[in-house]
């Protein structure tokens, strides 16, 4: 109660100054100490939340299956001040607007708090791009106009916003991975790639309409792909600082050249990157690391982040010793001098990371699990330092998952994520990544099967 | 037969047309019982028995129905002077006195029908009586008449789906993809029989898409529990189609044209030579649509280069389907030796275009099926096998079934069949290759193995014992041609083989006021996989094939039960503990997907419970009322799902399938008809059912939401009235002409576990009329038939619109008893 209280003071401190700084973001960059940027490209949300920003939770409903997330999304909006403060109560799932997706919707928020902003998954109007105006609780207003970009990124597309002023959202797509597979290409001919059509399409939110696309095949090395190496899929683009470049995360698979098939364990190759101009989606090239071999597409949220060092980190998953966070510098090339061991920061075998965020000063937030356990747990990373460790003060109850999470909120120095137990109640949580503080806010109702997948 | 038998003279009843022989007499044998026993044989004119005759005797409620050898038998009937009544289709009415004046006697009753010229509505006779000997033996069943829908351009899933409790669910236009719901259970636990064999002993192209009406006898319907001697493991209900037997000799054939360039034509044709009993048939059907009816609304747009939406009204252009096929018997029916003796050929093709995927909202072009089948069966059937009492049947069949499936059109199209155009002006690929998925040219071939056979034993005329005996065996190899020749070589491949064994105990007691039945079943399934692998050894590597076999038995049992308790009420209740199988897939997972195998995994168990009753005839001058219902509950336990699993996005292997489900579906239907003389008719059925996700509490004990929720994307309320009205001499006398109304009425329902109005479905109601005249001599019948009158937006599966109005003209030509 005396934290929540010492919170809330340092809150109104904190929002008065923030009021101050908002008159000019030059102003908000410098007092964070960034290099001076391009204008259209901010990093990572780092500015405090107003208390009136809107904070918009989401929880999927369970469809056959506990946990399984396929019974839809419900979302529901409340002020920051309300979000951060324990008395609120939020039951999204009875209160909540059902967003129109026929699974787990994949929503994305504006930098402002105010748009929300959602492509759905699968189903009759699957790869629908819509814009909802959040107007509080269960009142989201859908924009008249929607576009459909299934037939460029598929009916299930993996797409990102660009923090470019909530101006493009990033859709990627790998179509028709199979042997020989290029335009010249004869599935009857001696083994030579196995190869899909990768698509690159830009979506301008503002103005509701696909702004470009490109489609190119993305060759590996002559051995590699000999080997039966493949870009299986991309997901995660992110705008480096200069905004000149997209850099997409892959994931990699690689079948038996000789029997075609799949195959499960394999040498993996050191961790790619596609890059690819922005805004013109041309000279696609593929970066590789050297210091971890997982792949960087994450799952439901991006985790591909420019940081305010200038930086892109990224964490890995299905790394071969455990998920490492890798960076990517301002030449559009790997780092390969930097990488931090999640297995060793943690002394853990196994770690898998399921979402993280960048929040400031070097400091970032993964949600992990490890070995065969299926509970999440939440680390603090210090990038710079290149340690990490367990914050403590958390549910510890094996039913916690972060497998469907998509979304943090960053405010100034704070992160905030919703947790709880697979179909138990849980609670707004602020970690205060300076501090390695923990502060409960509002709580959260919640419904057997069910579970909270972000907070916008 | 050891009574003495008397001959009497034909007697001429009206115009002098029906012949009557009757052979009477006693026997010397008397059964142990307090009263006497009605039998004999009903044959044709030209000796041929007739099946389907209704005997009754008159104010009483003492009925048999004629068995395919003709013959009939009507229990504990008391002492006394009565009526006796016989009808049947095509056959004229026939009455004669009786005097029963021995207790425990048996009266010999042959009788001789000649065929009607007139009275053609005789036809709805026949379809009843079968219907109601089926109907009264306790089953939740409902009998399919086909024999007025021959008539007129309507399809056999149209027949099926205006019956009580069936839903059918067709992905688009004729010869689209369809799935049967019966009482609220669907997909694999509904399992459709041709003459008691596996549909999947066809293959696709010979299937309720393709086969008309007019080859089909019957088609019965069993819902939830299913008699012995359909043996398979349908765990929601059994729909058996029952094709024309060849005992008479007849030539009929029909042609059908309407909207959407849609041509409906089949031949059927038997003859016996009355001397040998040697018997032929043959049937053929012919049937192609374009299927490019116009589909409009909000799932039909074109989108544009910029992802923006064109509402537009269009033709579908990817959804022509045809198909041919035709069976020929060969054989002897009622010898010494026999009473069906068959040798057979089924052999089909057809090519069907695909529009869509589950939703019509990305039309596909180029996406299409192809299959052929050839059967080859043997039909063997006798009562009264060397001993009294004891009748057997044989049907197996071997069977050749290719199909193939193509798609490897790599661009996108929008709904007026042009490619779309992005922003630079290119074409578009289609995200994931081709129109619905990777690229495909998929040849599956399928060699089928089939036989049931069946043993019934009349301990005594209460008592029966039924065993039978089913075996399918079915190795299917599978080859796309799409895929490197060097992956084609390591295509695994799966064999599997289902046997099962049934005993039921029929009896028969009460003045047949009490009938039933108790059973038993076995089941065995046996698969095995064989997957190629590259072994490595001293350097060299070798491809060796990997076999695993899983193995499983387990048993079933219920029973059924009819009761008439008083005077026109009858109550049936039946029971099943149901099983279905595992698949293939739910055993030995998918590599592709991380599934990982379960060969522990149980079969999936329904407990099945129906009770129903029959009210009526009640008959008021010339109104004819009957009402019937049934209530039912299908509680299925260890339903088959895979449990989600946190690491789906990881790379080791995931969940496997595991038996953890439960849903449970409660449900009534009801129907209602009414007959005015024989020229009205009006039958209305209702069915309701809560089909809902039964799972009560997650791993804390608390109690999930959607516990008792109704089960997403099934059509649960649902109503269908039929009725025609038949004027006759009209232009011409001894004409008929037959007017029918069909309305449909399915309920709203949502498609996803979100019940929001977005995922709902629109309430539909459905208008076809129809009219057919016969012209007086009764060889040729014309009918005209207008479905969907309103055209209304109608759907089955959501967003996947049905055809809107349509115009058919069909021509019949019938042939009956040439010589």
């Amino acid at each position: 109660m005396l934290n929540t209280n010492t919170y809330r003071i340092m809150f109104k401190n904190f929002n008065l100054s923030k009021r101050l700084l908002s008159l000019g973001m030059a102003a908000a960059l410098v007092s964070m100490g960034a290099r001076v940027q391009d204008d259209d490209v901010t990093p990572e949300e780092e500015e405090e939340l107003e208390a009136d920003r809107w904070v918009t939770l989401a929880g999927a409903f369970m469809g056959e299956n506990a946990g399984d997330g396929n019974g839809g999304t419900n979302i529901y909006a409340v002020s920051f001040e309300d979000a951060i403060n324990p008395e609120t109560e939020i039951d999204i799932f009875n209160n909540g607007e059902p967003v129109k997706s026929n699974r787990t919707a994949r929503l994305q928020v504006s930098q402002d708090g105010g748009t929300l902003f959602n492509i759905a998954y699968g189903g009759e109007n699957g790869g629908e791009y819509s814009k909802f105006d959040i107007r509080g609780g269960a009142n989201f207003v859908q924009e008249d106009v929607t576009v459909n970009i299934s037939q460029y990124a598929g009916t299930s597309p993996r797409w990102s916003k660009l923090y470019n002023g909530d101006k493009n959202g990033i859709a990627v797509n790998i179509a028709n991975l199979a042997a020989n597979n290029s335009e010249e290409g004869n599935p009857e001919e001696e083994f030579k790639y196995y190869r899909g059509t990768a698509t690159v399409l830009d979506l301008d939110l503002q103005e509701t309409l696909i702004s470009n696309y490109k489609t190119y095949e993305l060759p590996l090395s002559t051995e590699e792909e000999l080997a039966g190496h493949a870009i299986f899929r991309l997901d995660a683009p992110v705008l480096n600082q200069a905004g000149d470049k997209l850099l997409i995360g892959t994931w990699m698979r690689k079948y038996n050249p000789a029997t075609g098939e799949r195959e499960t364990e394999w040498d993996r190759l050191g961790t790619k990157t596609l890059v690819v101009d922005y805004p013109s989606l041309e000279n696609p090239t593929l970066i590789t690391s050297t210091q971890a071999d997982g792949d960087c597409s994450g799952y439901r949220s991006n985790v591909n982040q420019l940081a305010d060092d200038g930086y892109i980190y990224q964490a890995t998953t299905r790394n071969s010793n455990g998920s490492h966070i890798l960076r990517i510098g301002s030449n559009n090339e790997y780092d390969n001098t930097y990488a931090l061991s999640l297995d060793d920061a943690l002394g853990l075998t196994d770690t898998y990371v399921d979402a993280w965020k960048y929040v400031s000063n070097g400091i970032g937030y993964a949600l992990i699990r490890h070995g065969e356990e299926d509970q999440g747990y939440v680390v603090r990373m210090d990038l710079n330092q290149k340690t990490a460790s367990i914050v403590q003060g958390l549910p510890d109850n094996p039913d916690v998952r972060f497998n469907q999470f998509q979304s943090f909120l960053v405010s100034g120095d704070d992160l905030i994520l919703p947790i709880s137990p697979l179909g138990q109640d849980g609670n707004i949580y602020i970690l205060h990544s300076q501090t390695n503080q923990v502060t409960k806010g509002a709580k959260l109702i919640n419904q057997p099967g069910n579970h909270f997948i972000g907070a916008f | 037969m050891k009574g003495m038998k008397i001959t009497l003279l034909p007697e001429y009843i009206r115009i002098g047309l029906i012949t009557v022989l009757f052979f009477s007499g006693l026997a010397s044998q008397g059964q142990s019982l307090h009263a006497a026993i009605v039998k004999g044989k009903i044959l044709d004119s030209g000796s041929n028995p007739i099946p389907g005759v209704i005997v009754r005797i008159k104010d009483s409620p003492y009925t048999a129905i004629s068995s395919v050898d003709g013959s009939y038998q009507i229990k504990n009937v008391p002492k006394g002077n009565f009526e006796l009544l016989l009808s049947c289709m095509g056959y004229q009415e026939h009455s004669k006195n009786v005097v029963v004046d021995v207790e425990e006697a048996v009266v010999q009753l042959d009788f001789l029908l000649t065929e009607s010229t007139t009275d053609l509505e005789g036809v709805v006779v026949q379809g009843l009586s079968v219907k109601s000997e089926i109907e009264t033996k306790g089953f939740a069943v409902e009998v399919v008449e086909t024999q007025k829908a021959a008539l007129q351009s309507i399809q056999t899933n149209d027949l099926l789906n205006r019956t009580a409790g069936i839903r059918v669910r067709q992905n688009g236009g004729i010869g689209s993809r369809v799935d049967y719901n019966l009482n609220g259970m669907s997909g694999n636990s509904v399992k459709i029989f041709i003459d008691g064999l596996s549909i999947s002993t066809y293959g696709s192209s010979f299937s309720l898409n393709s086969i008309p009406p007019a080859l089909i006898e019957r088609i019965e319907v069993y819902k939830g529990v299913i008699p012995a001697h359909l043996a398979d493991d349908a765990l929601g209900g059994a729909i058996n189609v029952i094709l024309k037997k060849g005992v008479v000799n007849n030539l009929s054939a029909s042609v059908s044209y309407g909207s959407f360039n849609t041509l409906q034509s089949n031949l059927n044709a038997a003859y016996r030579d009355e001397a040998t009993g040697f018997t032929t048939k043959v049937s053929a059907f012919y049937n192609s649509s374009d299927n490019d009816y116009e589909v409009w609304g909000k799932f039909v747009r074109n989108i544009l280069a910029n992802g923006r939406y064109d509402y537009v009204r269009a033709k579908r252009f990817n959804d022509a389907y045809r198909s041919v096929g035709g069976k020929i018997d060969l054989g002897y029916t009622n010898v010494k030796w026999a009473d069906q003796f068959f040798l057979s050929y089924t052999g089909s093709d057809d090519y069907n275009e695909i529009q869509h995927g589950t939703y019509m909202s990305i039309p596909y072009k180029g996406r299409f099926g192809t299959s052929q089948s050839h059967v080859l069966g043997l039909t063997y059937l006798k009562e009264d096998l060397g001993i009294k009492g004891l009748d057997v049947n044989f049907n197996g069949s071997l069977s050749k079934i290719n199909e193939v499936v193509t798609d490897t059109v790599k661009w996108n199209y929008n709904w007026f069949g042009e490619r779309s155009l992005g922003l630079n002006g290119d074409p578009i690929l289609r995200p994931s290759g081709a129109q619905q998925g990777a690229p495909t040219m998929n040849h599956i071939d399928r060699n089928v193995a089939t036989f049931r056979a069946g043993a019934s034993y009349e301990i005594n005329p209460n008592h029966k014992l039924f065993l039978g005996q089913s075996y399918y065996s079915m190795d299917r190899d599978e080859q796309d041609f799409m895929k490197s020749a060097v992956e084609r070589e390591f295509i695994g491949t799966r064999d599997l083989q289902k046997s099962i064994t049934s005993l039921s105990y029929e009896l028969d007691m009460l003045q047949s006021k009490l009938k039933g039945s108790v059973f038993g079943k076995y089941y065995y399934q046996g698969i095995d996989r064989m997957n190629p692998m590259l072994v490595e050894e001293n350097g060299t590597t070798s491809r060796v094939e990997d076999r695993v076999k899983s193995n499983r038995n387990t048993t079933g049992y219920g029973a059924a039960f009819s009761y008439r308790l008083i005077g026109p009420l009858t109550i049936l209740a039946s029971a099943e503990k149901a099983v279905r199988m595992p698949s293939e897939g739910e055993i030995f997972g998918s590599p592709g997907d991380n599934i990982v195998e379960n060969l522990g995994i149980r079969p999936e168990i329904s407990d099945n419970l129906n009770l129903g009753f029959i009210l009526g005839d009640f008959e008021h001058r010339s109104h004819t009322f009957s009402f019937s219902g049934t209530g039912f509950i299908r509680d299925t336990q260890d339903k088959i799902i895979q449990q989600i699993n946190p690491r789906i996005n990881d790379a080791v292997q995931t969940n496997p399938f595991e038996n953890l489900g439960k849903t449970k579906s409660i449900g009534f239907e009801g129907q209602v008809k009414y007959t005015f003389g024989n020229s009205f008719r009006a039958i209305l059925n209702v069915s309701k059912f809560n089909s809902q996700y039964n799972t009560k509490f997650d791993s804390n004990g608390n109690v999930y939401a959607n516990y008792g929720q109704q089960i997403p994307n099934e059509p649960f309320f649902t109503i269908n009235s039929s009725m025609d009205y038949t004027f006759r001499d009209v232009v011409k006398p001894g004409s008929l002409l037959r007017l029918s109304h069909y309305f449909g009425f399915v309920d709203r329902f949502y498609t996803t576990w979100l019940e929001i109005e977005d995922f709902r479905t629109p309430r539909q109601y459905i208008n076809d009329i129809g009219a057919t005249y016969t012209f007086p001599d009764r060889k040729l019948a014309v009918s005209v038939d207008l479905r969907n009158v309103f055209d209304k937006q109608v759907y089955d599966n959501f967003a996947v619109q049905k055809p809107g109005r349509a115009l058919y003209v069909k021509l019949n030509y019938t042939i009956g008893n040439f010589r």
